[in-house]
C-alpha cells in the first residue's frame, strides 16, 4: 500500500484548516486530499472526520458514492480497455485478459508497483478504432495482442 | 404571518406558511401513507409514498417535503396517485426478500401493512432481492439490510436525534445501504446501542436481539422508564405477563422524543429473572423460608413495636428508595414520622448530592426547579460542570449535542476528563479534580473585572453583592491557575463565551458527590446570580438526577430533614402545620441520614432497619462496614424486587413490584410529574410497594387505609402544594414552584437571594503512598450500582469488564500494556482491573467505571458524610496502582 508520508499529512492538515469554518467543505476537502495522496484511505478519512467534525460514516458515504473518489491507490497510469459492442466483437476482451495476465492485475485493480490501474469501459464512442484502448489521455486504435505490450512499455 | 388556505380532498384547510402538505393533512385528520416520514425527524421525501396531486396543475409531489401554497386543490387518493403508490410498493417488494413468515417484525412491518391497505398481493415483477449478510455479532441489534427500504429513518435518528453519526448511506443505486464507517460491525463503530434506529425502522431490517423470546408481543402499553432521572416514556411489550420488549414511546411532548439509551432499551431483563422475590420470607432457624403476607407483616409490626417500646423511637430507622414511586415515598416517610415517631428516614439518593440539594433549597427555596430539557436547545449558552451526561443520563446528552451541533449554542465543558461531550463543545476546561469552585470563582472575578454582570437583576433580586465584589477583587488568578491547572488564557476564553449571556448550567455527580461539592455549588450560584441566569427558560441549574424518582423521593420528604414538599423539619411553624395535617405530634429531633444509620448500627444504638428498594451492601462505600453494621441489628426488614446481597442478611424479606408491575408516579429531573399504570402483574405473591406499606400501616394499628393510588394521590395533592395537580386528569403534570424568594415572585416584599463568600483555594494534602487520583464514574451500560442492569444478558454479553482508564504516560511509567491487570488500592480496600490506555487522560488520573464487578469500586472510598468540611467525597479517592503478573 502506498504510505501517507509526513509531508502528505502536513498538506492534509493544511487543507482541513483552510476549509474548517466553511459549510459544504467536505467534497472539496476530499478532492484536494485525494490529489495529495492519490487515494483516500481509512486513516485520511478519519483525520478529515476529526478535523471537520463530520461523522466518519458520512465521509465514507460520500467517498463510496462518487466514483471519482477511490479508497485504493491508483497507479501512475490508467488503462481503460473498451468493451463496447464493436470493440468486444473485435477482440477487446482478449486484449483485457492479456493485460491482466501480463501484469497480474484484476480489472479495477492496480499493479503492485503502482505503475498501472486497469479498468474496462463500455464504449468510448470510437467504434471506428475498435478494438480501442485509452491510456491516461491517449487513445489507441486497433489494439491487438501483438502491439499492446509495445504501447504499454512506453508508460513507465 | 397570514395563514394559507387550501383544499385537501375537498376540505377547506388553513395553516401557517411553511407547513408541509402532509402535516396539514395529518392535522386535519386526513391520512396519507408514509414510510420515511416521522414527526421527530426532518422530512426527506425518500419513499415517495406520500405523493399527492394538485388538481389545478396536475402536478404530483411528495407531500412531506412540499410546503402548502395558497389555493392548492390537493387530492391525496386520486386514481393516478393510487396507481403510483401501488407501483412504488411493488418495486419495494421486488427488492425485498420474501421472508415475512420468519421476520421478527411480523405484522408490525409497515411495508406489509401499506401493501395490504393498497391491495398489493402478487407483485407481478421479477423479484430482485439484494441479499446482504445478517449482522448479529453484537448482543443488542440485528441488522438484516436486505430488508432495508432506504427510508433513512435510522440515519436521520442517528444524526438528528441522538447525534452520534455511527451510520450513513454508503455507495449508490441498488447497492446503497445505511452503513458504518468502512462497513465495520456496529460494535466497532461509534454506535452507543441506544436502539433508537430499531424502534423507527419500518421493516425488519433492524430488530432487537432478544435473548429470552422470539416473536412479537401480545400486548403493548405505555409506562415510564425506571432507570435514570430523565424519565423516558416507554412502550413495553409483553407475552404471558412477561416483558419481552421495550421501545420508546413516539408520542408528542415526551422528554425523550422517540429516543432511548442502551439501558432503557436493553436492560430490563431483571424483570423476568429467577432471582425475583415472589413470596414473603421469614428467617427461621437461621434460614429464610417462605411465609404468608400476614405472618411476615406480623413479625415486622411486632418487632418494630417491641423495639420501640424497649429502646425508644430513635432505635428504629427506615431507608427508602428513589426508585420507588412518589406515592410510596410519601407513605414510607409517613409511617416513620406518624407511627414510629422518629425522623430516621432517608433514601439512597443521599449519595447523589443531598448536601448540594440542601444548599440549593436554602438559597432558592424550591424556585427555578422546572427545567424542561427542551430549554437547553433554546439556551444562550450552556456550561456543563462535573457531568458526563452522554454516559450517565444519555437523553440529556442528546439534548446537549443537538444544542451545540444544530443550534450552534456555545457549550463549555469543565471536566478533568475528555468526555464524549468535549468534541461537541466550544471550549473544554480540563481542570484538576474538585477544583471547580476555584474555577467558577475565577470566571466570576474575570467577569467582574470586565464590569460584565447583570446589574438590574442583582439590584432587584439579590443581596450582598458589594461584599461579593470585595471577594472577587481579591481573587488571585495566578494562584487559581496553579490550583486548577487551567491556563489563565483558557479561563479568559471561557469568560468571553459567558459574557453578556444567560447561562444554563448542567450539573452532575462530579459536583454532587465531590469533596468540595457545596463550595462549587456556592460559587456556581454566585455566578448564576451575577449573570442573572436563574429566572427564565433555558437558563439556571439543570441537576442531573441519577435515579428515576430521586426528585420525587426528596419532594415527598423521604429524608431526615425534609417534610413533604421539601419543607424544613426544623421550622416550628411548618412542623406544627404537618402535625395538624396528620393529627399527630411530630418529633422535632433531627433524624438519621443513611450514613448516620450505619454509624448508629455500628454502635448498637440502632436496633431495627427497614429497607425498601435499596441494596446498600452493593451501593455504599466500604461494604464490609455495612455488612457488619447490618449484622448488629436486632431486626432487618428488606422490601425489594430482587434477591440481593442485602436481602441475604434480612430477618424478613417482603417481595415488592417493579415499576412495570404497578401504578405510580415518578418526578423527573425536569420537574415533570409522570403517572403510569401497570403493564403486567407482579410475579407470584409480590405486591406493589404502596400496598405493602398500606398493610403495614394497618398492622401497626393506624386507622386510615389506602385502598387505591387515588387515595394516596388525593392526600398528597391536598397537603403538598408543590404536588397540587397530582392525580388530576392527565397522566403528566409539573411541580408547582412554591418558592418564597423575590426572584420567583414579582412581589417586592419577598426575600432577596444572598451571595455566598468567595473561596478560591484549599490546602491539599499530598499523599505519597497513594499517588493517583481515581475518579469513579458511570458508563451508559449500567445504572447506579448495577443491581438491576447487572442482570441484563445483553449488557453482560457485550463484554465490558469495567476496565480502568489510565494515561499513556502513567501506563508507560508502570510498564503497562492495554489489557494488563493491575491492583488498585486505597486505604479502604483494593480491587483488580484490566487497564485500558487513554491518550487524552491527564497523568495522575485513573478513571474507574462504577457498577461493574459487583460494584467493587466502592471498596476504595470511605463511608463519610457528604458536604461536610472534611469529607473526602465519594467521587474521587487517592489510590496506588500495582501491576499484577498473569
Amino acid at each position: 500500500m502506498k504510505k501517507i508520508t509526513l509531508k502528505m499529512w502536513k498538506k492534509i492538515d493544511g487543507i482541513i484548516q483552510r476549509y474548517k469554518e466553511k459549510s459544504g467543505a467536505l467534497i472539496p476537502v476530499l478532492e484536494e486530499c485525494q490529489d495529495v495522496c492519490g487515494y483516500l484511505p481509512m486513516e485520511v478519512q478519519e483525520r478529515i472526520s476529526r478535523g471537520l467534525n463530520i461523522p466518519g460514516s458520512t465521509i465514507y458515504g460520500v467517498v463510496t458514492f462518487y466514483s471519482f473518489f477511490t479508497m485504493v491507490p491508483k497507479g501512475r497510469h490508467t488503462i481503460k480497455v473498451c468493451l463496447g459492442t464493436a470493440c468486444y466483437v473485435r477482440g477487446g476482451k482478449a486484449n483485457l485478459e492479456s493485460i491482466q495476465d501480463e501484469f497480474g492485475v484484476e480489472t479495477g485493480g492496480t499493479t503492485g508497483d503502482l505503475r498501472f490501474s486497469l479498468d474496462s469501459v463500455r464504449c468510448i464512442g470510437a467504434c471506428g478504432m475498435a478494438p480501442a484502448m485509452v491510456v491516461d489521455d491517449d487513445t489507441y486504435a486497433q489494439v491487438s495482442k501483438q502491439n499492446i505490450m509495445k504501447t504499454l512499455n512506453g508508460y513507465k | 404571518m397570514e395563514e394559507i388556505s387550501l383544499t385537501i380532498n375537498g376540505k377547506n384547510i388553513s395553516c401557517p406558511p411553511g407547513t408541509s402538505i402532509l402535516k396539514a393533512a395529518l392535522e386535519n385528520g386526513i391520512k396519507i401513507p408514509t414510510l420515511c416520514y416521522h414527526p421527530h425527524l426532518e422530512p426527506v421525501g425518500a419513499c415517495r409514498l406520500c405523493l399527492v396531486e394538485d388538481e389545478k396543475t396536475g402536478r404530483i409531489m411528495a407531500s412531506c417535503v412540499t410546503p402548502v401554497s395558497p389555493n392548492m386543490v390537493i387530492q391525496t387518493d386520486s386514481p393516478i396517485i393510487k396507481k403510483h403508490r401501488i407501483n412504488i410498493i411493488r418495486l419495494m417488494m421486488a427488492n425485498h426478500p420474501e421472508s415475512c413468515i420468519v421476520c421478527s417484525q411480523g405484522n408490525r412491518c409497515e411495508l406489509r401493512q401499506i401493501a395490504a391497505e393498497l391491495g398489493v398481493g402478487q407483485i407481478g415483477l421479477y423479484p430482485m432481492p439484494h441479499y446482504t449478510g445478517l449482522e448479529e455479532a453484537n448482543p443488542f441489534i440485528i441488522r438484516d439490510l436486505s430488508k432495508c427500504i432506504l427510508c433513512g429513518k435510522c440515519i436521520r435518528a442517528d444524526h438528528e436525534l441522538v447525534v452520534v453519526g455511527a451510520i450513513d448511506y454508503n455507495l449508490r443505486g441498488f447497492k446503497s445501504r445505511p452503513s458504518t464507517v468502512h462497513e465495520m460491525p456496529l460494535e466497532k463503530s461509534s454506535c452507543t446501542f441506544c436502539g433508537t434506529c430499531v424502534s423507527l425502522c419500518p421493516t425488519g431490517a433492524l430488530s432487537l436481539k432478544n435473548t429470552r423470546y422470539v416473536g412479537s408481543p401480545q400486548n403493548e402499553s405505555s409506562t415510564i422508564c425506571g432507570f435514570c432521572g430523565v424519565g423516558c416514556s416507554l412502550v413495553m411489550g409483553s407475552v404471558d405477563g412477561q416483558i419481552i420488549e421495550v421501545n420508546p414511546s413516539h408520542k408528542e411532548g415526551t422528554v425523550n422524543r422517540s429516543t432511548l439509551c442502551v439501558r432503557g432499551h436493553f436492560s430490563h431483563d431483571f424483570l423476568n429473572v429467577s432471582e425475583r422475590l415472589t413470596s414473603p420470607l421469614i428467617r427461621r432457624d437461621g434460614e429464610l423460608s417462605p411465609a404468608t403476607w400476614d405472618e411476615a407483616l406480623e413479625v415486622v409490626a411486632k418487632g418494630l413495636k417491641s423495639i420501640k417500646k424497649k429502646n425508644g423511637p430513635q432505635s428504629l430507622a427506615f431507608l427508602g428508595s428513589s426508585k420507588c414511586t412518589v406515592e410510596e415515598n410519601y407513605l414510607f416517610q409517613k409511617i416513620v414520622r406518624v407511627i414510629l415517631g422518629t425522623n430516621n428516614v432517608d433514601n439512597c439518593s443521599y449519595g447523589s448530592g443531598k448536601a448540594v440539594i440542601n444548599l440549593i433549597n436554602e438559597k432558592l427555596n424550591g424556585g427555578g426547579r422546572i427545567k424542561p430539557l427542551a430549554g437547553l436547545e433554546a439556551a444562550e449558552m450552556i456550561f456543563v460542570v462535573g457531568a458526563d451526561p452522554t454516559q450517565s443520563v444519555p437523553v440529556v446528552g442528546y439534548s446537549l449535542k443537538r444544542a451545540s451541533n444544530m443550534k450552534r449554542i456555545p457549550l463549555i465543558v469543565a471536566d478533568p476528563r475528555k468526555t464524549d461531550l468535549v468534541s461537541f463543545s466550544s471550549l473544554w476546561l480540563p481542570l484538576a479534580p474538585h477544583s471547580d469552585f476555584a474555577m467558577l470563582n475565577a470566571l466570576a472575578a474575570i467577569l467582574y473585572k470586565r464590569q460584565s454582570y447583570d446589574i438590574d437583576f442583582i439590584n432587584k433580586f439579590t443581596e450582598g453583592f458589594d461584599l461579593y465584589c470585595d471577594g472577587l477583587s481579591s481573587v488571585d488568578l495566578k494562584k487559581v491557575s496553579r490550583f486548577t491547572g487551567l491556563d489563565i488564557k483558557l479561563m479568559e476564553k471561557a469568560a468571553d463565551l459567558i459574557e453578556g449571556k444567560k447561562i444554563a448550567f448542567v450539573i452532575g455527580h462530579g459536583i454532587m458527590q465531590q469533596r468540595y461539592g457545596t463550595l462549587a455549588m456556592d460559587a456556581l450560584l454566585n455566578l448564576a446570580l451575577m449573570t442573572g441566569s436563574l429566572g427564565g427558560d433555558g437558563q439556571g441549574i439543570y441537576l442531573l438526577a441519577r435515579e428515576n424518582n430521586q426528585m420525587g423521593a426528596w419532594d415527598m420528604g423521604a429524608a431526615p430533614d425534609f417534610l413533604p414538599g421539601r419543607q424544613s423539619l426544623y421550622n416550628d411553624i411548618i412542623r406544627k402545620h404537618w402535625e395538624q395535617n396528620w393529627e399527630v405530634k411530630l418529633s422535632p429531633d433531627p433524624g438519621l441520614n443513611i450514613i448516620r444509620m450505619i454509624e448508629e448500627a455500628e454502635k448498637h444504638n440502632l436496633k431495627a432497619l427497614y429497607i425498601m428498594g435499596e441494596n446498600p451492601l452493593r451501593s455504599l462505600p466500604q461494604p464490609k462496614r455495612i455488612s457488619n453494621a447490618l449484622n448488629n441489628l436486632e431486626l432487618l426488614i428488606v422490601q425489594d424486587i430482587l434477591d440481593t446481597e442485602t436481602t441475604q442478611l434480612a430477618d424478613v424479606v417482603l417481595p415488592g413490584a417493579a415499576f412495570s408491575e404497578k401504578g405510580g408516579t415518578f418526578t423527573n429531573l425536569e420537574g415533570r410529574i409522570q403517572s403510569f399504570e401497570p403493564v403486567v402483574s407482579p410475579p407470584g405473591e409480590a405486591k406493589p410497594d404502596w400496598e405493602i406499606l398500606d398493610l403495614l400501616f394497618a398492622k401497626m394499628g393506624y386507622s386510615k387505609r389506602y385502598s387505591s393510588l387515588k387515595d394516596i394521590r388525593a392526600e398528597i395533592s391536598n397537603l403538598v402544594p408543590m404536588y397540587s395537580e397530582l392525580g388530576g386528569n392527565g397522566v403528566e403534570t409539573w411541580i408547582k414552584e412554591t418558592s418564597n424568594m423575590r426572584l420567583f415572585h414579582p412581589d417586592r416584599e419577598r426575600e432577596p437571594i444572598h451571595f455566598s463568600p468567595v473561596i478560591t483555594t484549599k490546602n491539599e494534602k499530598s499523599e505519597k503512598d497513594y499517588p493517583f487520583t481515581a475518579i469513579l464514574g458511570s458508563l451508559r451500560y449500567h445504572l447506579g450500582s448495577g443491581t438491576r442492569t447487572g442482570y441484563s444478558d445483553r449488557i453482560r454479553d457485550f463484554g465490558l469488564k469495567g476496565e480502568a482508564e489510565m494515561s499513556s504516560e502513567d501506563s508507560a511509567g508502570l510498564n503497562l500494556k492495554e489489557g494488563d491487570k493491575v491492583r488498585i488500592s486505597s486505604p479502604y480496600g483494593s480491587i483488580s482491573r484490566e487497564v485500558t490506555i487513554k491518550r487524552d487522560l491527564s497523568p495522575g488520573l485513573i478513571f474507574i467505571p462504577i457498577a461493574f464487578q459487583n460494584n467493587d469500586s466502592r471498596q476504595l472510598i470511605e463511608l463519610t458524610q457528604l458536604g461536610e468540611a472534611d469529607s473526602p467525597g465519594w467521587k474521587e479517592c487517592q489510590v496506588k496502582v500495582e501491576k499484577l503478573e498473569t
